[in-house]
């Protein structure tokens, strides 16, 4: 069989038949009934996909979704998840780009399904899972699968204000995987805390980790995570001894002071990534829980997950800022400058990624693509695509990367990346919006809407939740008889930030 | 209570928060929204929010919400 994913659920399932692979509040699945259910659904897609085809799944979080993935892939596929509590216009606009034959669909969701612009075929997961194996037809669809083909394709922000779908393949995930498991030495007796919805890209380590080692995850229920008491209970309950989590998730229990009241006993490794710990945070953690290992990882969706990570060997204190460290393994990162000249030792340039870990590209938009994914600008001979991230960084002394901010205007808030374009086309959509500029405040995490027009906020807001999802939704509106701008004309932010 | 709605309105302006008795157990306010309405209470009623405060029955309505805010204002 061929490097893909599917090799690794061959052999643990051998391995592992009996073991509870995932589980959420209300049932579990071992890997042997994940493997049946995924093969299952491989079969009911095999006969009716083209292998290399894209297949939506719109589910929820619990234990079948991951099962669903693997059963598009079983079928020579790949997956497009999408979260049924974002907007119908949003789903629509990942639609209108995957233009998937298939969407599989959790029962629970039916009514969203029905407001879609969707005119293929829609497959019940539930009823799909008990489709009888055919192991001949699934053997021919696995052969069609090479460690280049497509994965998944997962949605993120775009500053046109149309979503890009980055494509991950089978090797860029499971050299991702290898290197992840191998720092925080994830073990077939570990269990993963899953606080990641299954659409996005921090999910993919609770899905992998467990096919490629044994390991198992518990889905922690959304609305725990506001809920420091009831969330470290869960974690309890469940003896999870490894968190992959944004850094706003391992913020929160921090911020809400959850350790008053008790901590995660069991716990041994954390890693966290999505935007830059508050170290003021990450000290409440180490003082409750001192021999626990803490890793931070840095990287674009597009280099797949992560593709650096530093080990925190020091107790922080509330002004240490962490280092984003060295590149995992397989993974190659170079600076440049803004005219692709190599950054001098010591200086700040772009941080650019190589290797087999960067994704395929964004789906059906090779124009996107071109300008993300380019010829390394240092490498005259032979083709050597490297990844343009748009984010600034620089060497430091002891060989660990420094992270520099954004190049552009994109944001990262609560682990989720935002374009502030987007937010302002958006605003603009309104009527009696006339002029508008988006801003972040870092330090108290609020998306703020500076406008000029007669539209009231609600308005506003209210156009906002119809269209982009809840964490793209700006918390504080600002309406100005002008927005103040600069002797050339340029918007004038700092005036702007004045008013935070 | 005039006050509250005003902050749960300015919070979320697409929630009936008069009729909603499950913010929390049908996931209406997520963890943003905790976050920001825990800080806009404490500043504006001058009271402490605990962790053990911050179980789903005190903010699944309005009410319950208030209800949390008088017996933390009385302690």
């Amino acid at each position: 069989m061929n490097q893909t994913v599917l090799k690794w659920l061959e052999q643990t399932v051998k391995t592992h038949t009996d073991k509870v692979m995932l589980t959420d509040e209300n049932s579990s699945l071992t890997f042997g009934e994940f493997d049946r259910i995924s093969k299952a659904i491989g079969t009911c897609l095999a006969g009716k996909v083209a292998p290399a085809s894209p297949v939506v799944v719109m589910s929820g979080r619990h234990v079948i979704t991951p099962a669903a993935f693997l059963g598009v892939v079983r079928a020579g596929c790949f997956y497009a998840p999408m979260d049924a509590t974002m907007p119908v216009s949003r789903l629509n606009q990942i639609l209108k780009i995957i233009k998937s034959k298939y969407m599989l669909v959790d029962r629970a969701f039916a009514n969203v399904a029905d407001q879609l612009d969707f005119d293929g075929e829609r497959l019940y997961i539930d009823e799909i899972a008990e489709t009888p194996i055919n192991e001949t037809l699934l053997a021919r669809a696995a052969e069609q699968l090479l460690p280049t083909s497509p994965l998944y394709v997962i949605f993120t922000s775009g500053s046109t204000g149309v979503p890009k779908g980055v494509i991950t393949s089978h090797q860029s995930l499971m050299h991702y995987i290898d290197a992840v498991a191998g720092v925080l030495d994830i073990q077939e007796n570990d269990v993963l805390g899953s606080q990641s919805p299954f659409d996005y890209i921090a999910a993919v380590r609770d899905i992998y980790l467990p096919l490629k080692t044994g390991a198992s995850t518990v889905v922690v229920p959304k609305n725990e995570f506001s809920m420091p008491v009831q969330l470290f209970e869960t974690l309890n309950r469940h003896k999870v001894t490894t968190l992959c989590w944004s850094v706003a998730g391992i913020e929160l229990p921090a911020k809400l002071g959850g350790f008053d009241c008790g901590k995660p006993e069991h716990l041994k490794k954390v890693c966290f990534s999505g935007s830059v710990m508050a170290c003021k945070y990450l000290k409440i953690w180490q003082e409750h829980l001192p021999d626990v290992l803490f890793v931070n990882q840095y990287g674009p969706t597009e280099a797949t997950a992560s593709c650096t990570y530093y080990v925190v060997s020091e107790k922080v204190d509330d002004s240490t800022v962490l280092p984003i460290g060295k590149p995992y393994e397989n993974y190659g990162i170079l600076l440049l400058n803004e005219d692709d000249t190599p950054t001098a030792p010591g200086e700040i340039g772009e941080i650019c990624v190589k290797g087999p870990v960067l994704a395929l590209g964004y789906y059906g938009d090779a124009e996107r693509t071109a300008q993300a994914f380019i010829q390394n600008p240092l490498n005259p001979n032979y083709r050597e695509l490297i990844y343009k991230t748009g984010d600034l960084g620089r060497w430091m002394e002891d060989g660990n990367l420094a992270f520099h901010g954004r190049k552009d205007r994109q944001i990262k808030h609560m682990g989720h990346r935002i374009e502030l374009g987007e937010l302002e086309k958006t605003a603009a959509e309104v009527e009696g919006v006339s002029q508008c500029c988006a801003m972040y405040n870092k330090d108290k995490e609020l998306l703020y809407l500076f406008y000029t027009g007669d539209a009231t906020s609600k308005e506003i807001v209210l156009h906002f939740r119809a269209v982009l999802p809840a964490f793209m939704v700006p918390r504080k509106l600002i309406r100005l008889d002008e927005l103040p701008r600069l002797p050339n004309g340029k918007l004038d932010m700092q005036t702007m930030k004045n008013l935070f | 209570m005039e006050e509250l709605m005003k902050i749960l309105e300015e919070l979320r302006p697409d929630v009936d928060f008069e009729n909603e008795t499950g913010l929390i157990a049908n996931g209406i306010l997520d963890s943003f929204d905790i976050v920001s309405l825990v800080n806009e209470l404490s500043d504006a009623f001058d009271v402490e929010i605990k962790p053990s405060d911050l179980i789903p029955d005190n903010f699944n309505s309005a009410s319950a919400i208030l209800a949390l805010v008088e017996r933390l204002q009385d302690e």
